[in-house]
């Protein structure tokens, strides 16, 4: 029976930088009323209604307000979610 | 004023009542609004670019933007399905109300919603002029904003109706 010798073991690459995230913005607009906006950042992300109301309130004030931060196909999905509901946004990758 | 107000009729059905003339005729207008859909203006409005990449935006332009539109136009239907039953109130002269399922909740609020972008996209609604009060109905632009603020009003009724902590009975849409 042969002797079991050393077994090398590859070292796993640790060259998987994390990609930078997305960020999700919405922008202020003249017409979507601000409680629907809120309800729909509840409906949209599940923030909870005083997260949501703070967000909208952002946007409102500020112009813009960005509502959530993660992976691309993410972004890419709740920005579709949200151009469903006739709101003003758009994904942009986070500055490095 | 007469208090316009979504009632739950039954377990299915909701009805928006204590509609004025002025309302009532907004709701009427929905089907000629929401024609202009695909003028430039509104369709910029409702199309907007997801993000300011051009190859992403045409892409986004090719597969997705025809989706929203289909979901726009279907929401769309819905609410003129249910508005062939606007009614005048029999206990209130001059007053009207219209029952529809409650599942329709969303396709209301979108319909109305987009008539108030298309609205303002055609008359290049600004943050001044949604605070104007002098409102001339010999101006088209006017009427328009008229119409805008009456169909929001509608629109806060339906979103206010019925909401819960997580903004929709079920979980989030994920």
């Amino acid at each position: 029976m042969p002797q079991a010798g050393p077994i090398a073991i590859e070292e796993p690459s640790t060259s998987t930088a994390l990609a930078p995230p997305w960020n999700v913005i919405v922008y202020n607009d003249p017409i979507n009323l601000m409680s629907y906006v809120t309800l729909v950042f509840q409906r949209v992300f599940g923030y909870p209604r005083a997260k949501a109301e703070c967000l909208m309130l952002e946007v409102h004030t500020q112009g813009r307000s960005l509502v959530w931060s993660g992976g691309q196909e993410q972004a890419e999905h709740y920005v579709h979610q949200l151009h469903g509901y006739q709101l003003l946004a758009q994904m942009e990758k986070a500055p490095a | 004023m007469i208090p316009l107000r979504l009632e739950v009729v039954n377990e299915k059905t909701v009805q928006l009542t204590g509609l004025d003339p002025l309302v009532a005729d907004c709701l009427q207008r929905l089907a000629e609004i929401l024609a202009h859909r695909d003028a430039p203006a509104a369709r910029h409005r409702l199309s907007p670019k997801p993000s300011a990449d051009a190859a992403f935006n045409a892409e986004w332009e090719q597969f997705v933007a025809p989706d929203l539109h289909h979901l726009f136009v279907s929401a769309a239907e819905t609410v003129l399905r249910d508005l062939t039953a606007l009614e005048t109130d029999p206990q209130q002269p001059n007053v009207f109300r219209v029952a529809f399922p409650t599942v329709h909740r969303d396709a209301w609020m979108s319909a109305i919603n987009q008539a108030r972008l298309i609205l303002s996209a055609q008359f290049h609604v600004t943050d001044q002029a949604m605070e104007r009060r002098d409102l001339d109905p010999r101006r088209a632009t006017d009427v328009a904003l008229v119409r805008i603020h009456l169909l929001g009003w509608v629109l806060e009724m339906l979103v206010n109706f019925g909401e819960t902590e997580a903004g929709q009975p079920g979980p989030a849409t994920d």
